[in-house]
């Protein structure tokens, strides 16, 4: 089987859909090994980590009074 | 009592069966809601057409999906309805046009703290950046990264394939990050 050479820009194209994904495809074990030793990509991956991190965290709390108004407007008031 | 007991429950007129589903499932509906609109007004909004149309339709759920899919699906709708009224300007990502451009040196992010997502400018540039996404990009990145839901069922939500979403959420990912780079890096 021929073995793709991988650089750092098949990485960053790529490195995206390791996040999560189920990473067992001679491609993706390329990928991993490249990450190990490329110090750029290894910060391109974190950064991408982060950007979900924060729209994780990201949330709003719903208030007592919008939960107030959708009881009542569905005729389900306590 | 279970959820399809709720369910059967609430399908023959229980009220109180029904106000325990609201209730179990409104936060998760409003955060969607709010995550795919971004604005807090406009996601009661959607929250409340949501449960107005589950009330209304539950006596044709069959339990074949999960009940939470279903929500998603109309908060979706509802929020594209929305969104198609207001012919707001997205960043196409269905071409290349938008990929990787190498950056020569990426900057280290590591050290950024996850709690300066409670800093409010940060908030305005995670808003804008997502913004910019068209809403099938924009929910598939928040059911499968956000929410953490599978590709699969991202694809029931959205009506995509599985490849489909695989590519998108690819791309938003990059686009996101880049868009945050711009800002954060400068």
């Amino acid at each position: 089987m021929k073995i793709e050479k991988i650089n750092c820009n098949d990485v960053m194209d790529h490195i995206c859909e390791s996040l999560g994904e189920e990473l067992d495809s001679q491609r993706c074990v390329e990928i991993k090994k490249h990450l190990n030793d490329c110090p750029n990509c290894q910060k391109y991956f974190t950064s991408v980590e982060k950007t979900i991190e924060f729209y994780k965290k990201y949330n709003i709390k719903m208030t007592e009074e919008c939960h107030k108004r959708l009881m009542k407007k569905l005729g389900l008031e306590d | 009592m279970s959820e399809s007991e709720l369910i059967k429950k609430a399908q023959s007129g229980d009220k109180k069966s029904l106000a325990e589903l609201v209730k179990k499932y409104e936060n998760t509906v409003y955060n969607f809601a709010f995550k795919i609109c971004r604005d807090p007004e406009k996601a009661e909004n959607t929250m409340q057409e949501t449960f107005l149309s589950m009330v209304k339709s539950l006596k044709q759920f069959d339990g074949k999906s999960k009940l939470s899919t279903w929500l998603y699906r109309i908060v979706m709708n509802h929020c594209l309805m929305e969104l198609r009224k207001k012919k707001y300007k997205f960043v196409s990502l269905d071409d290349d046009e938008n990929e990787n451009t190498a950056e020569t040196v990426i900057p280290d992010w590591s050290s950024l703290p996850s709690d300066i997502v409670e800093n409010i400018e940060l908030r305005k540039i995670l808003d804008k950046a997502i913004s910019k996404l068209t809403p099938d990009y924009r929910a598939v990145f928040i059911l499968r990264d956000v929410n953490g839901l599978s590709t699969e069922e991202t694809g029931k939500i959205t009506g995509l394939s599985v490849p489909a979403v695989k590519s998108r959420l690819h791309r938003a990912r990059s686009f996101l990050r880049n868009e945050l780079s711009r800002t954060l890096e400068k």
